[in-house]
């Protein structure tokens, strides 16, 4: 019962909200099939886009992609491996995420390291982070919204099968965490990475400079796409539903006890 | 006096670039054009092998080395992107027989880097014959540097041998680590010809020292299409970052705006950078720390942003094991709004907040301690947010209990209702 009038619930919102469901992603056909070999080289990749790499074993391979408050990411990377006869023993791979501040995300599901047999042709490694909040006091390490990095690497092969090419396809999916991790506050700009080379200050006096900074065009490495509902996850939440719904609920049941409790005079007559 | 009224002047200017920063926030997804304006263009050089074994028969399809080599390179030359400035050097080109002195100070500059005329630049490649020459790695890395030239914009070397260095002096990966600290962003990509051990160790070590990628090249058509995704890394719009130094001490450190900086730490060793920063501004800062040299599995990083007194504002960290490129971490740290009235803004709104960072990478003894290794640190001051008036979204309810609650409220308020009605009907009467 709890399900079920969660997902009319659930239902309800999404109608209200007119927001069709987000799978139908604005694809636009062209894969991106080069990875980046650093965090400010990392190739940007939409949710539920899937994106191509060639590559050697033992590169370090980077991707960055979006993600909104509300929303809980998963990395997903298959790695092919060369062929069998070339190789000299089994290898492991991981996948990392990191946020927009480059700082590691625990991964809470999924397998995040994946050991490939000498014979296996393929591995699969996945990672899903924790459900990123609008908000988080600075000295937690809370997902935010904004940039995420995929790292894809190999963390343990024999020294002779370095540099063997490999191919690997990796995509970022996101799920709507729901209503339960609808959270307030805001951050004023999501995590973006910077891409602009410093400008170092010279004078003692720091506001000016500042101001100087914003006023130039954005630093900003390369243009992220904003996810659909924005950055913060929009004002839709289904608490409002809950909240509206206890209200008539505490309504009827005022009314319901008023009836109850009032004097029946025009029984008798 | 002529200070203050400077501060105010800034003071109101920062306030109208906060306002329009704070306008245009939602303009991030068109901010990448300026960065595909004429720059420095970005230059490469191949850096090809052509000693003896070259000739060696082990190629997919029994093509010889060099043949694959000047069948990639003459692809490659076809496909280079207009922008990108490409070169080419030989190591080992002459005929030196056993003289060793000579052999080692053989490599050539084969086509000068700049803009490719493609029949020239594969009339060059035509002429590479294999010779009995020595393979002077490092000093062709030092070549391949000078050719590239000063100035910014990519620089990439791409070294494509099948022999490890037969000179021995200068070592090769020193060079490369010595190349990529000399503050010119150099990149040098490894191909090695052949499966050969030593060839591999020598070849990632360079690599790894400049943060590039080692390729174990086995058949043309993987040389062609890893040179091909070589040149076209050259031809990514990235800034390179500002080299900075680091300080010792907070009071003596270099101030930074918004942007990417690069440094060096040597091991054990601390560096402090300052922001200004702002009330109502928050202070992002990131920063990697590089493993480009052979160190310990396991190691971390530790980015505290502490004030003037040396307290401790917030701190980053991060820790690994194993097999890694950078150690990571980051920090955010907002600077709340004062409330106090304009009077004492000029006291209170501005401060500097103090960067530390220290790593704990170490390294067997038989590793070079100097350079340091690889910082890179990125600054972003934003807008502080605001602090959320509760944790859920605009303090709503969600689940079963608000819901009884809410019923169970409404019920008793209306059975009060009832008796008070019920109660003041007969006081009426009465």
């Amino acid at each position: 019962m709890n399900r079920a009038s969660r997902l009319a619930a659930l239902t309800a919102a999404v109608l209200l909200a007119g927001v069709g469901p987000a799978t139908a992603d604005g694809e636009d056909g062209d894969t991106p099939n080069e990875a980046g070999t650093a965090f400010r080289t990392a190739t940007v990749i939409d949710q539920d886009q899937t994106a191509t790499a060639v590559a050697s074993a033992g590169d370090y391979l980077y991707w960055t992609f979006p993600v909104a408050a509300g929303q809980t990411a998963t990395a997903e990377a298959t790695v092919t491996l060369p062929d069998a006869a070339t190789r000299t023993g089994p290898s492991t791979w991981r996948v990392d995420v990191y946020d927009g501040l480059r700082r590691r995300q625990a991964c809470t599901e999924g397998e995040q390291v994946g050991t490939a047999a000498e014979n296996a042709e393929s591995v699969t490694l996945s990672c899903t982070v924790r459900t990123v909040r609008s908000w988080a006091e600075p000295w937690s390490d809370d997902p935010l919204p904004g940039a995420y990095y995929l790292r894809v690497t190999v963390s343990e092969l024999p020294e002779r099968d370095l540099g063997l090419p490999i191919d690997v396809e990796v995509a970022a999916t996101v799920a709507d965490a729901g209503g339960s991790a609808d959270r307030g506050g805001d951050l004023a700009t999501p995590l973006l990475p910077v891409g602009t080379a410093g400008t170092l200050a010279t004078g003692d006096a720091g506001a000016g400079e500042d101001g100087g900074e914003e006023e130039g065009p954005q630093p900003y490495l390369a243009a992220l796409p904003e996810p659909e509902d924005g950055w913060s996850g929009g004002w839709w939440t289904d608490r409002w539903l809950w909240t509206a719904g206890g209200g008539v609920l505490g309504g009827l049941a005022c009314a319901g006890g008023y009836l109850l409790a009032r004097p029946r005079r025009s029984s008798g007559a | 006096m002529i200070i203050r009224k400077w501060s105010a002047v800034a003071l109101s200017a920062l306030f109208a670039a906060l306002m329009t920063g704070f306008l245009s926030t939602s303009a991030v997804a068109d901010q990448s054009e300026s960065e595909t304006e004429e720059g420095p263009p970005p230059r490469v050089e191949l850096v090809l092998d052509v000693s003896g074994s070259m000739r060696e028969r082990d190629m997919s399809g029994g093509q010889s080395r060099i043949a694959a080599a000047q069948q990639s390179f003459n692809e490659v030359i076809d496909a280079v992107p207009e922008e990108v400035h490409l070169g080419i050097r030989t190591l080992g080109a002459g005929n030196p027989g056993d003289d060793r002195e000579v052999g080692c100070q053989d490599s050539q500059q084969l086509y000068p880097v700049g803009q490719v005329d493609r029949t020239e630049a594969r009339t060059a490649v035509a002429t590479l014959r294999p010779t009995t020459g020595f393979t002077p790695i490092g000093l062709a890395l030092r070549g391949a540097d000078e050719d590239l030239g000063e100035g910014p914009g990519t620089r990439r070397i791409v070294l494509i041998t099948d022999g490890e260095d037969s000179c021995g002096d200068p070592d090769p990966c020193v060079v490369a680590r010595e190349l990529a600290a000399s503050g010119t962003n150099l990149v040098v990509d490894t191909l090695g010809l052949t499966l050969d051990d030593a060839v591999r160790e020598q070849l990632s070590c360079i690599a790894e020292a400049t943060g590039g990628t080692y390729t174990a090249v086995q058949d043309t058509d993987q040389l062609t299409d890893r040179l091909n995704q070589l040149v076209r890394r050259a031809d990514l719009p990235v800034e390179n970052p500002t080299a900075v130094e680091g300080a010792e001490r907070c009071e003596d450190a270099p101030q930074l705006g918004v942007g990417v900086y690069n440094d060096r730490a040597e091991f054990g060793q601390h560096r402090f950078y300052r922001v200004p920063l702002t009330a109502g501004q928050e202070l992002r800062a990131s920063v990697s720390v590089a493993a480009d040299r052979p160190v310990d599995p396991d190691y971390g990083v530790l980015l505290r942003a502490v004030d003037e007194e040396s307290q401790e504002l917030v701190r980053g960290t991060g820790a690994g094991s194993g097999r890694t490129d950078v150690i990571s971490t980051g920090l955010r740290y907002p600077l709340p709004e004062t409330e106090d009235d304009e009077d004492t803004e000029d006291d209170r709104a501005s401060r500097v907040v103090c960067l530390e960072l220290s790593s704990s990478f170490s390294a067997p003894d038989a590793v070079e301690r100097a350079p340091g290794l690889p910082v890179e640190l990125t600054v972003d001051v934003v807008s502080a947010p605001d602090e959320p008036s509760d944790l859920a979204a605009f303090g709503l309810a969600r689940g079963w209990v608000p819901l009884l609650l809410l019923t169970g409220v409404g019920l008793v308020v209306g059975l009060a209702w009832g008796l008070l009605v019920r109660l003041g009907i007969v006081m009426g009467r009465a």
